[in-house]
């Protein structure tokens, strides 16, 4: 981290505090909004006055409602910042773990810990995290050498990566007989309704100490950006710091898809709307997505649980159905 | 975070500590207001003292007769959980159509504040509200009607709903039922769960002598025809060995070609001509236009002996794969259209 000019400073906080305003309308709507009508005075009323008006609406609220709203907030962090953090990485605007195969690897591993038998936390996760990892690993010596900076070739490998892991998924899936099928189907499609208060903190505690590492080389990898030898000369450990920023990022992201599933294409609205708003520089631009990516999730969950008229669907659908055109718009451009 | 307020679970644990000095005010008001009342302070009231005591003699004697209305109960599921739940459920969450189906069948139904999806059986449970599906429910319309117990099946409902449910201090009595005997199990403890214990063992014995009834006709033959029961149109799928269908198929006097260790097995086209299934059953999962779909495409290999005697049949899918009382019309749908000769016999 790099932040000795006060201006950057100033600047960074004014960003910051815009944008958790923006955070912290979404979370309130978030924990307005749901399958049964307690609208948003109960919920003003259970926090401003402390006591609800009854035991039942505080429980939708605080413990249905808050950790789901608290989950998708964790996981739209995690992938914005995943996308940001690939697209400076790897020098291409289209990278994002979702389309790198790196959320599909994380899932093949977490449905194999599952099958398997595994706790969700620490068996299921270290799993996806191997599953993540592998991919990985398969892109970067797919695109190895001076081809890794052209993004076709990155591209492709990823939609090869990810054809791979969905045909071992499938595989997976067609192995399966019992009633878990369902629930894998449901949950591969980005499922935030699983997981309780605890569990989330769990996963904060998982996640935030990646936050900080991202945050700490928020500044190598804007000279990253610079070209290789631009950053060498400017005194940047280039195999230091990708090894630790691919590693952190790639953790985070199965950590999240092991507990949420596949939600696509965050990492690729967020990273670049902010960069159209707020320039490319890093020290502002990683924590912005992490504030903005987790408003970004809280509405686009928000909307999988009010727009069906009876259940809910996976947020995953949201995603997609926002981040795939958007996808398309962006490679026509870049490839102007 | 600010820590929710849980009174349920307080006045539970008030009830079953300290019995008689309850906070509960829901079902004896008139009674607490006695009690409350008993502490006398005035020393020239005293002499009244005796007087008094005779009817709060009577007073305590009905609430500890009536009290065993508001205590917690500890029962034991059918998966050997232990819940905790008040003797009286009076707003019930049926997690699955199976579970509905028997609440109605032991004439509980008042007792029903919530089905899930596809809980279609009797048609009244259609206008009841709903949770979601039974797979994917709806945890906070559960929470919002307030149930003081949710009935599960383990084959279906999430075990991470459950436990959040329990989380929630909403109690989750859980039936695990996988053929005819825990069937009637489930009908006899939920039974008892809700205050219906004649209507639910009355439910068993007519279900037990319809079954004997069915036995005592099939033991008359030694011919067991093959039989396939088709549950999944594409891809083709049969019944294993350990499915309600299979136990369905043996009673009624068939042999279940699918029988096997996978529960519901996938066939290819070849092999259930290979198979060569002298009766053909297709759950009605859609309509009879499906059925006459399927039927013609089967027709084209009339070498299964199935199709050159014509006895492709479709039956009513929520009479095969519902663990209810409904099974035994299932029995008899099947004993009819696998041993049709024991029938005109009788005429």
């Amino acid at each position: 981290m790099n932040t000795q000019t006060p201006a950057l400073l100033r600047r960074l906080l004014a960003v910051s505090f815009l944008l958790s305003l923006f955070l912290f309308m979404a979370i309130i709507l978030g924990i307005s909004i749901g399958s049964t009508k307690s609208g948003i005075r109960s919920v003003l009323q259970s926090l401003l006055g402390g006591e609800a008006s009854d035991s039942m609406a505080s429980t939708i609220i605080w413990q249905l409602r808050f950790p789901r709203v608290l989950l998708a907030g964790l996981v739209g962090a995690t992938l914005s910042l995943g996308g940001l953090v690939f697209q400076a990485i790897l020098r291409n605007p289209l990278a994002e773990p979702y389309i790198l195969g790196i959320s599909g690897g994380a899932a093949v591993g977490a449905i194999l810990g599952i099958l398997l038998g595994f706790s969700r936390f620490i068996g299921v996760s270290l799993f996806a995290f191997a599953g993540s990892a592998g991919t990985l690993l398969m892109i970067l010596v797919m695109s190895s050498g001076q081809t890794i900076l052209k993004k076709d070739s990155l591209l492709l490998s990823g939609v090869m990566v990810n054809a791979f892991c969905s045909a071992i998924i499938m595989f997976l899936l067609s192995l399966t007989q019992d009633s878990r099928l369902h629930n894998i189907i449901f949950w591969l499609m980005g499922d935030l309704s699983m997981l309780d208060i605890r569990h989330v903190g769990i996963l904060a505690g998982l996640i935030f100490p990646c936050f900080i590492i991202v945050f700490w080389q928020s500044h190598s990898m804007n000279l990253l950006l610079l070209g290789k030898e631009m950053a060498q000369s400017m005194g940047v450990n280039i195999r230091a710091v990708t090894l630790i920023l691919l590693i952190t990022t790639s953790f985070m992201v199965s950590t999240t898809v092991s507990q949420v599933g596949l939600l696509g294409f965050v990492g690729l609205v967020i990273p670049h709307l902010l960069r159209l708003l707020l320039g490319p520089d890093h020290r502002i631009l990683v924590p912005s997505c992490i504030i903005g990516g987790a408003a970004y999730m809280i509405i686009c969950d928000l909307l999988a649980r009010v727009l069906p008229q009876q259940g809910e669907m996976p947020a995953g659908v949201i995603t997609a159905m926002i981040g795939a055109p958007m996808f398309i718009f962006l490679l026509k451009r870049s490839g102007k | 975070m600010k820590k929710p307020v849980s009174r349920r679970r307080d006045h539970h644990n008030s009830f079953s500590s300290q019995l008689p000095i309850g906070k509960d005010d829901a079902i004896c008001p008139f009674l607490m207001k006695e009690i409350r009342h008993t502490p006398i302070r005035d020393p020239n009231r005293r002499f009244k003292f005796t007087y008094l005591a005779i009817p709060l003699l009577v007073v305590l004697g009905v609430f500890f007769a009536t009290e065993k209305l508001c205590l917690a109960l500890q029962v034991t599921d059918q998966l050997g959980r232990t819940v905790t739940l008040s003797d009286n459920p009076q707003r019930i969450i049926a997690m699955a159509p199976s579970i509905t189906e028997i609440i109605f069948a032991l004439g509980q139904e008042h007792r029903l504040k919530g089905v899930t999806r596809f809980s279609d059986f009797p048609s009244e449970a259609l206008l009841l509200p709903k949770v979601g599906s039974y797979v994917h429910l709806d945890l906070e319309k559960i929470v919002a009607l307030k149930p003081d117990l949710c009935l599960a099946v383990k084959d279906g409902n999430p075990i991470e709903v459950i436990q959040r449910l329990e989380s929630l201090k909403i109690p989750v009595y859980a039936v695990n039922p996988t053929n005819f005997t825990s069937v009637m199990q489930a009908v006899v403890k939920i039974g008892e769960l809700l205050d219906a214990t004649g209507k639910a063992n009355r439910l068993v014995r007519s279900m037990n002598s319809r079954i004997q009834h069915v036995k005592s006709l099939v033991v008359k033959t030694t011919h067991r025809p093959r039989v396939f029961f088709q549950i999944g149109i594409n891809p083709i799928v049969g019944v294993g060995t350990r499915t309600f269908i299979h136990e369905l198929i043996v009673l009624a006097g068939g042999r279940n070609l699918s029988e096997g260790p996978i529960p519901y097995p996938r066939f290819s086209r070849e092999q259930i001509l290979g198979l060569s299934p002298e009766i053909f059953i297709i759950t009605s999962m859609a309509r009879e236009k499906t059925f006459d779909k399927i039927k013609a495409d089967w027709d084209r290999w009339p070498d299964m002996p199935a199709v050159r005697s014509n006895r492709m049949f479709v039956v009513d899918s929520n009479l095969f794969d519902r663990p209810t009382p409904r099974l035994v019309d299932g029995l008899e749908v099947l004993v009819k259209l696998i041993h049709p000769e024991l029938f005109e016999e009788k005429r």
